[in-house]
């Protein structure tokens, strides 16, 4: 049998593209249909587009920060041009920077990025469902987001906020900068993730189709689960938190600040009780898209199944144990600095199952190296650097002197930026067909994908040897001994900034330039590849009938249309399915 | 492209460096020298640590690269299999990696147990952090911005903030602890390796630019502390403000007591026929009152001094005062009593920390400070603008002495 030809006998299925009336997009014309929608796709796209954006801002705030550090002295904030329109000192300005860098990377991209845009988008797609479970519900978490923004932008304008994204007391009792803005942003914004996360529990718990028993889910649906149990859970004390903290500022109740006999390390362990977890609310979905990616684009099976979808319960729930490792130095009591240790070790074990599944899943595959998978080899690269230089973190004596340098400040961008973000890249790329309806010149992709991934370890490699020669965290001038590390990375971080903008003209290229995409572009056998691209108003006509979400046994490549069908020998059907739509040729 | 290497040395010194990093005072690749009893220990688990996250990343990167390379197939090609899962190779590589985590967990609590656990009769230093800024108590009214310490002498540090939270790291003894206000914080140590001493010559001739040039030592130009020595970087690495990426001072190891005896004594008080005033700027320099007031009329987080003495200010309250001996006492005292308008009310008290005479002595000097500057600029905050981007120049020491 040659490639691409269907065999006798079968019934060649395959939805054929979607009428003008039928496309999500198109279906209702104007912005009020846009911003008054209640269509989980829309508001998928809206969020992907407001995610977008606030990386964009984050992202150029990170290339001034790599820019000031171009020489020991500070160097981009002390050019003239700075002075012309801010009195403000260089410190000054990059603390400003590197606080909103944090800040927005955090709250506005890292935690909606992946659960409420792409998990928008897809929950339901993947569930044969029509919507989420509470479509107002939904649209209500987007404008939230919206606010939340909004609340941070003006602190930018307000005065600026200086205090770390970490708002650490008492520092951020004390200063005056506009902290209590930016905690109402964020405060804000832990509503949004709380309804997106009770909203997919709901769906995922009573909209499942016919024949999905748990085990049947596709993974990014476990992952997606997992991380709305800790959005759920994990999100209201970060409320409390930064409402305790304004209180402390505007009313010194005397919680935090030791002026007012508080203590500021119980806010550190109220802070990293959510924001440690919140660590999990950022990488489990990118473990879900990975799975898929892989698995997909390997055309194989997905490698022990169970062991995948129970390593993102025990991470979800591992996770809400081990927040006393960010204050291993702030004076906890030696015991209770030890069993923090040890149950951080506890995590690295469901993380590490996962990364073996995935090469196992290449393993005898028929790999097609696509810009999804290209992402996603990618990340498990950088994942597997990061996930290791976590064990030096979590080593009690070598944590006392890699704590609050740049090993630290590698290792999580590693994670978030290599982990997070590239299986983002992947996941964007992987559904972009389905989204838009449009294929993207597949080259210019690879390329985007190489360029990230040269530009991110040329990046950050060189600020784990910053760190372990001693360079601390969040400085805004260094000893000169550091420079040539520092510039290293600086240059990297063009290059990272270079292969992003790459990925960014190739998307939009598509929208105008893009040929016009196919139910199922890549061979993939979950559900979202059954209905066109982009998918109609209503997903599906009636709940699909399915069964292992990762059998590519039927799924065969259609050469003469570019594209990959489903097709199944002939079958009775089940009581209650209707014939589905045949379309040799179109 | 042929390029200007003086532009491009100009814009980015350290490359003119090449790889003279690696020949820094530091020795390795990974680390700065060892000179502490942990030093050796930490790193050794570090190298453990490394050596095992390279058995597994060797082979899994090579999984990563061949699997690709050897199962590209085009597309519709089938997958040569369909396995799904194999529970005994799965649950083998999720439990056996667990020992070698044990054992991880194991290594570095016990180092860890070393450095908590605080020898009897260890040498006591009290600590004070601000912003932006470290002070040292030797005993007996002895206070100095620079950390001097004896060799194979256990150390406690005993450390307390007086704003926000600080952290006292010096790479080269692989210690860290926060420093966190409203609490005691402690840490301990054993320098092993003494800091060595300049020649004589070297010294003067450093002295000599120094004493022309004006302003403060510059630890990182000469290499040396202004008693000659080499010494160990101190950073402060928990974020803290504005000048946190300069809270930094250094640490000299002394080979005897009774050389670290003398160097203390040097600095315990006003030495015999000094004038009050000469002293009074050394104790300016080597308290760290110049990180927040300068003498040149530069704004910052505090009244500059050039021109304070004698002259009549507006505060807070909406008086106005003149700033008389009475009123500098007890602006050290107190500080908090009377602030001059436009600044917030930061200042931590010196009580007990200043003697009298100290006292006299920095009063000695802002009074020297106001013979003949100009009129004091510091009722009117406005004057800020210009004046906020010389700071960084003017601070870019390390500790200020």
């Amino acid at each position: 049998m040659s490639t691409g030809s269907i065999p006798q006998g079968r019934v060649v299925r395959d939805p054929g593209f979607p009428t003008e009336r039928e496309n999500y997009l198109t279906t209702s014309k104007g912005v009020f249909s846009w911003l008054f929608t209640l269509d989980h796709k829309r508001i998928g796209m809206m969020y992907l587009a407001g995610v977008t954006v606030a990386f964009l801002v984050a992202g150029l705030l990170a290339l001034a920060i790599r820019f000031h550090l171009l020489a020991p002295g500070g160097w981009l904030f002390n050019r003239p041009i700075f002075k012309s329109f801010s009195d403000k000192d260089p410190n000054d300005i990059y603390n400003q920077v590197f606080t909103l860098h944090g800040a927005i990377m955090v709250f506005l991209f890292i935690i909606p990025s992946v659960p409420a845009a792409l998990g928008n988008f897809l929950v339901p797609v993947m569930l044969g469902a029509k919507d989420v479970a509470f479509p107002r519900l939904n649209l209500s978490s987007f404008y939230l987001w919206v606010f939340g923004a909004i609340f941070f932008v003006s602190a930018l304008f307000a005065s600026g906020l200086d205090t770390g994204w970490t708002f650490y007391t008492p520092y951020s009792t004390t200063t005056d900068s506009s902290v209590i803005l930016a905690t109402m942003g964020a405060f804000i914004l832990g509503f949004s993730s709380i309804f997106t996360g009770l909203n997919f529990i709901v769906t995922i718990n009573t909209m499942r189709p016919p024949g999905m028993t748990w085990f049947k889910m596709p993974l990014f649906l476990w992952a997606t689960y997992s991380t709305s149990i800790i959005q759920v859970l994990a999100t209201p004390v970060l409320g409390i938190t930064l409402l305790l903290l304004i209180a402390e500022r505007t009313m010194h109740i005397g919680i935090f600040d030791p002026e007012f006999n508080g203590d500021p390390v119980t806010y550190q362990h109220f802070f990293w009780f959510y924001s440690h977890p919140a660590v999990y609310i950022m990488i489990l979905p990118a473990f879900g898209i990975i799975s898929e990616l892989i698995s997909v684009h390997s055309h194989k099976h997905i490698f022990g199944y169970r062991f995948i979808a129970y390593s993102s319960i025990a991470i979800a729930l591992l996770g809400f144990l081990v927040w006393g490792h960010h204050m291993f130095t702030a004076g906890m009591s030696s015991l209770t600095t030890i069993i923090f240790s040890a149950l951080t070790f506890t995590v690295s074990i469901p993380s590490a199952i996962k990364v073996f599944n995935w090469l196992a899943t290449m393993y005898k595959g028929s790999i097609c190296l696509t810009t999804p998978m290209c992402y996603a080899i990618s990340f498990i690269f950088l994942f597997t650097i990061g996930g290791l230089t976590g064990l030096f973190l979590g080593t009690l004596a070598t944590d006392l002197h890699l704590h609050d340098t740049y090993f630290i400040v590698a290792h999580f961008h590693y994670v978030m930026v290599g982990g997070t973000l590239v299986a983002f890249m992947g996941g964007v790329f992987h559904w972009w067909p389905k989204m838009v309806g449009k294929m993207y010149n597949e080259l210019g992709g690879q390329i985007s994908a190489g360029l990230v991934f040269l530009g991110f370890n040329l990046t950050f490699l060189p600020q784990f040897v910053l760190g372990s020669r001693g360079m601390p965290r969040r400085y805004a001038t260094y000893d000169p001994e550091f420079a040539f590390l520092h510039q290293v990375s600086t240059f990297g971080a063009l290059l990272l900034g270079i292969g992003i903008f790459v990925a960014l003209v190739v998307l939009m290229h598509s929208l105008w330039n893009g040929r016009k995409a196919p139910a199922n572009p890549w061979g993939g056998a979950t559900l979202e590849w059954m209905c066109t691209s982009p998918p109609p108003f209503y997903n599906f006509d009636r709940a699909p009938i399915v069964g292992d979400p990762y059998d590519f046994e039927f799924i065969e490549w259609d050469n003469d249309n570019d594209r990959y069908v489903t097709a199944e020998p002939e079958r009775k059907l089940v009581p209650g399915e209707s014939p589905a739509p045949v379309h040799a040729k179109h | 492209m042929m390029m200007n290497p003086q532009i491009f040395d100009s814009v980015l010194p350290g490359m003119s460096m090449k790889l003279s990093f690696l020949a820094d005072v530091n020795d390795g690749f990974w680390f700065p020298k060892q000179a502490s009893s942990f030093a050796a220990e930490s790193d050794w688990v570090y190298f453990m640590i490394l050596w095992i996250c390279i058995l597994f990343f060797v082979p899994m990167v090579f999984c990563m690269v061949y699997f690709p390379w050897k199962y590209l197939k085009p597309k519709g090609a089938k997958a040569e299999s369909q396995t799904s899962h194999n529970t005994p190779l799965e649950l083998a590589w999720s439990i056996l990696p667990s020992f070698l985590l044990v054992w991880m967990f194991l290594q570095g609590t016990w180092s860890y147990l070393d450095i908590r656990t605080v020898p009897d009769g260890a040498y006591d230093i009290g600590v004070q952090a601000f912003k932006w800024g470290w002070t040292f108590d030797y005993g007996n009214g002895t206070f100095h911005p620079e950390l001097h310490i004896l060799k194979d002498e256990p150390t406690k540090m005993s450390m307390r903030s007086s704003d926000v939270i600080h952290s006292l790291y010096i790479p080269a003894f692989r210690a860290k602890k926060d420093v966190v206000p409203g609490r005691y914080n402690y840490m301990w140590f054993k320098p092993s390796v003494a800091s060595e001493k300049v020649s004589e010559s070297e010294l003067a001739a450093a002295k000599a630019e120094f004493a022309k040039a004006g302003g403060a030592w510059n630890y990182e130009k000469y290499q040396f502390t202004p008693d000659g020595y080499r010494f160990y970087d101190l950073y402060c690495a928990e974020y803290c403000g504005k000048d946190h990426s300069k809270m930094q001072t250094v640490v000299v190891v002394h080979e005897t007591q009774a050389e670290l005896d003398a160097w203390i004594k040097q600095y315990s008080s006003r030495p015999a026929g000094e004038e009050p005033a000469v002293y009074g700027e050394k104790l300016y320099n080597r308290r760290g009152c110049g990180s927040c007031h300068s003498v040149d009329g530069t704004r910052r987080v505090g009244p500059t001094f050039q021109g304070f003495y004698d002259r009549q200010h507006q505060f807070v309250s909406g008086d106005t005062i003149t700033a008389d001996a009475n009123y500098v006492r007890e602006s050290i005292l107190v500080p908090k009593a009377k602030v001059v308008a436009g600044y917030a009310p930061v200042m931590p008290s010196y009580k007990g920390q200043l003697s009298d005479d100290d006292i006299e002595s920095i009063i000695a000097y802002l009074k020297s400070l106001s013979a003949d500057a100009p009129a004091a600029e510091a009722t009117t905050p406005a004057a800020a603008t210009d004046a906020a981007g010389d700071v960084a120049g003017a601070t870019d020491g390390k500790a200020t002495e």
